[in-house]
């Protein structure tokens, strides 16, 4: 089918979904019917190539922040920020962003990529760079293993044709770089300082893997995160060291922030700038869903994710003060929850309001750690409703801990109608 | 009297998504009836304490089961004595088929277990994953989630824990194994988070042996009701109706 036509049916199918607030991926679906092979067509030509960012948590941040930082560097970039993270994701991408003839205004690509499909997607375009966030405990219903996730990885990375830029702090994306660098490919990476580290009480949480790995060291990393403390980072560029203010507090938003800058700069070469870097990110607002704050009814409600017993952990070593006015919202996009017993809660004072599918499995945990709670109200809507009129009027931002398909219920019914993908 | 003392048996290796949990949950049963328990973490012998009362084993990726099992054989020896001073052993998942008779990996070598659980477990069939629930040898509802490789064999000695209702097919109709002082499933992480029944039933034999009764006090009855809760949500999703 001609390009005009295929490009013509996804945009009014994109039209039409947006009208409806449906799913962001259908419109990519169409087009891939339409022309199979539209991923190469237009993304395979881009002058500086395409940069795969992949791993367990972080690749929506990361991906949004490099993205940034190029745009501030004057490069015409071509993103799927903030999920679509799939073929048909990154179609759909595609149909906001390309021509009726399907010509992409970019000079590069930076797309957030999938640890399973990886590979397929880099058989449709060859990445020139991939960037490793980390290998840690998730999906474990899916994947099996944390391990599947290294080899899924590893697999990913020998189809670079410039390299791999890893996150060093991560002893697993640190052991699969030496083993990369050890079978010739160009390898990069980002430190992070052992002060740092222990910004965060749980640290990185790598996931334990099982397996013989190189214990060789890196070379000089591209970049270091030398300190973090709430949402101040500092930098050290090979020298000059740079303080930044981050959109959000915490070890992993400052490893976020260290890889896209990391990477920009392998990329950018001479042409990099670690003042316009800095700029770029200290304007960025969070990434869609993750610790973005949504109003409702007049309140601020802070939406914390829990994809993975990672990401939670993370984002509950964040807090600064013990968390009050909480609302969990847990559904079937999260099937074995079992892994909240392995979290460190004590940054949870109470807890007012529980909902979704999953909501007593959390009531199990937070009796056997003696956290107080309120109500549990299955339905979402009716509990953002109880949650939200029953908060204390002085209260400050109220909490939400919820997985990723409530996070995007949740958003829907406070009134933001935009999609993934799609700001 | 002196506290219980529960061991996590190499809670590192096999502990894997809320599965070393479960030693927590039974020490919170036993401190809530009024008695004093402490867990303690071995790893290797020079951990090992006098006297053990309980001993919890969780689960491991399929990565983790030949170092855990290489970890398991010098310690041996004091899981056998344990098990000969009365110890209640609960198992999940690998730690299940590491302390069976033997397990075979996918590729067709068999390991020999500890051999405290007349089980053999074979890892040679593709992973289920998914939630699981039915009735236990006390008629009890019961449910979890699975995610693992293979399937258990029982042998002589071992009687199954609980009839499969649900999921209808992909799962086998019998799950687990349940003998004297012996609790063994694959319902993965806090398996007795969501069956209390099964803590209250670890706790009532361990505290017979210290010749202690055992008080049911309102955080147990609070527990149950959450656990209650949420196995209706996975009967009613995979759709079992109880009446």
């Amino acid at each position: 089918m001609g390009l005009i036509i295929a490009f013509g049916v996804a945009k009014v199918v994109r039209f039409l979904t947006r009208l409806r607030g449906g799913g962001s991926a259908f419109p990519g679906l169409v087009v891939l019917r339409l022309l199979p092979h539209v991923l190469e067509r237009t993304l395979g030509g881009l002058p500086r190539g395409v940069i795969f960012v992949t791993g367990s948590n972080g690749k929506s941040t990361t991906t949004t922040m490099l993205a940034g930082i190029l745009r501030a560097h004057g490069l015409k970039v071509f993103t799927n920020s903030a999920g679509g993270n799939l073929p048909q994701g990154l179609a759909s991408a595609l149909v906001g962003s390309a021509s009726l003839r399907g010509r992409l205004p970019a000079d590069i690509a930076v797309l957030e990529v999938d640890e399973a499909y990886g590979t397929h997607i880099a058989h449709l375009i060859q990445p020139r760079w991939v960037v490793i966030t980390n290998i840690q405990v998730d999906q474990l219903n899916r994947f099996g293993e944390p391990e599947a996730v290294y080899r899924m990885l590893r697999d990913l990375s020998r189809m670079v044709s410039a390299g791999v830029l890893v996150n060093g702090g991560d002893p697993n994306a640190h052991a699969l770089g030496s083993e990369l660098e050890a079978e010739g490919f160009r390898v990069e990476h980002m430190a992070v300082s052992a002060e740092a580290s222990a910004s965060a009480a749980h640290g990185l949480v790598p996931a334990p893997l099982f397996f013989e790995r190189l214990a060789v060291s890196l070379s000089k990393p591209v970049l270091s995160v030398v300190s973090v403390a709430g949402a101040q980072v500092d930098l050290d560029f090979r020298g000059p060291v740079f303080a930044l203010r981050m959109p959000q507090p915490g070890l992993h938003y400052a490893v976020d922030t260290g890889l896209a800058a990391a990477m920009a700069s392998v990329v950018l070469d001479d042409g990099f700038k670690p003042e316009t870097a800095i700029a770029a990110l200290e304007v960025l607002t969070p990434v869609y869903g993750r610790g973005e704050t949504i109003t409702y009814k007049g309140r601020d409600i802070a939406l914390i994710m829990m994809k993975n017993l990672p990401s939670l952990q993370a984002n509950l070593d964040a807090v600064t003060h013990p968390l009050e006015n909480v609302w969990i919202s847990v559904d079937e996009g999260t099937p074995d929850p079992s892994w909240i017993f392995d979290t460190d809660t004590s940054a949870l004072s109470s807890v007012s309001v529980l909902s979704g599918t999953k909501a007593w499995q959390w009531v199990s945990l937070l009796e056997h750690r003696g956290i107080p709670y309120g109500h549990v109200v299955e339905d979402t809507k009716a509990a953002l409703e109880r949650f939200v009129a029953e908060a204390p009027p002085s209260a400050g931002p109220l909490n939400a801990i919820v997985n990723y398909e409530q996070m995007m219920r949740i958003r829907r019914l406070a009134g933001y109608k935009e999609l993934e993908g799609t700001r | 009297m002196s506290a219980f003392t529960l061991v996590r048996l190499l809670p590192l290796s096999l502990g894997l998504n809320g599965s070393a949990a479960n030693a927590e949950i039974l020490a919170l049963s036993l401190e809530h009836s009024g008695h004093d328990a402490h867990i303690v973490d071995v790893h290797r012998v020079g951990d090992a304490p006098a006297e053990v009362d309980a001993v919890c084993v969780g689960s491991g990726s399929a990565s983790s089961m030949r170092p855990a099992a290489a970890q398991l054989i010098p310690l041996l020896g004091l899981v056998n004595l344990w098990r000969a001073q009365g110890a209640f052993f609960l198992a999940v998942g690998t730690g299940w088929d590491l302390l069976g008779v033997s397990v075979t990996t996918p590729e067709g070598e068999v390991l020999p277990g500890a051999g405290i659980f007349p089980s053999e477990a074979d890892h040679q069939s593709t992973r289920f994953s998914g939630e699981v629930a039915g009735v236990d040898f006390r008629g009890r509802p019961s449910a979890g989630y699975v995610n693992q490789v293979g399937a258990v064999t029982l042998h002589e000695g071992g009687k199954s824990l609980m009839r499969v209702e649900g999921p209808q097919s992909g799962y086998p109709r019998e799950e687990g194994l349940i003998a004297k002082g012996l609790l063994g499933t694959r319902l993965g992480g806090p398996a007795l988070a969501l069956n209390p029944h099964w803590c209250d039933d670890i706790s009532q034999n361990v505290l017979e042996k210290r010749g202690e009764s055992r008080h049911t006090a309102e955080f147990h009855n609070r527990v149950a009701n959450a656990a209650a809760q949420a196995r209706t949500g996975i009967e009613r999703r995979l759709g079992i109706s109880r009446g």
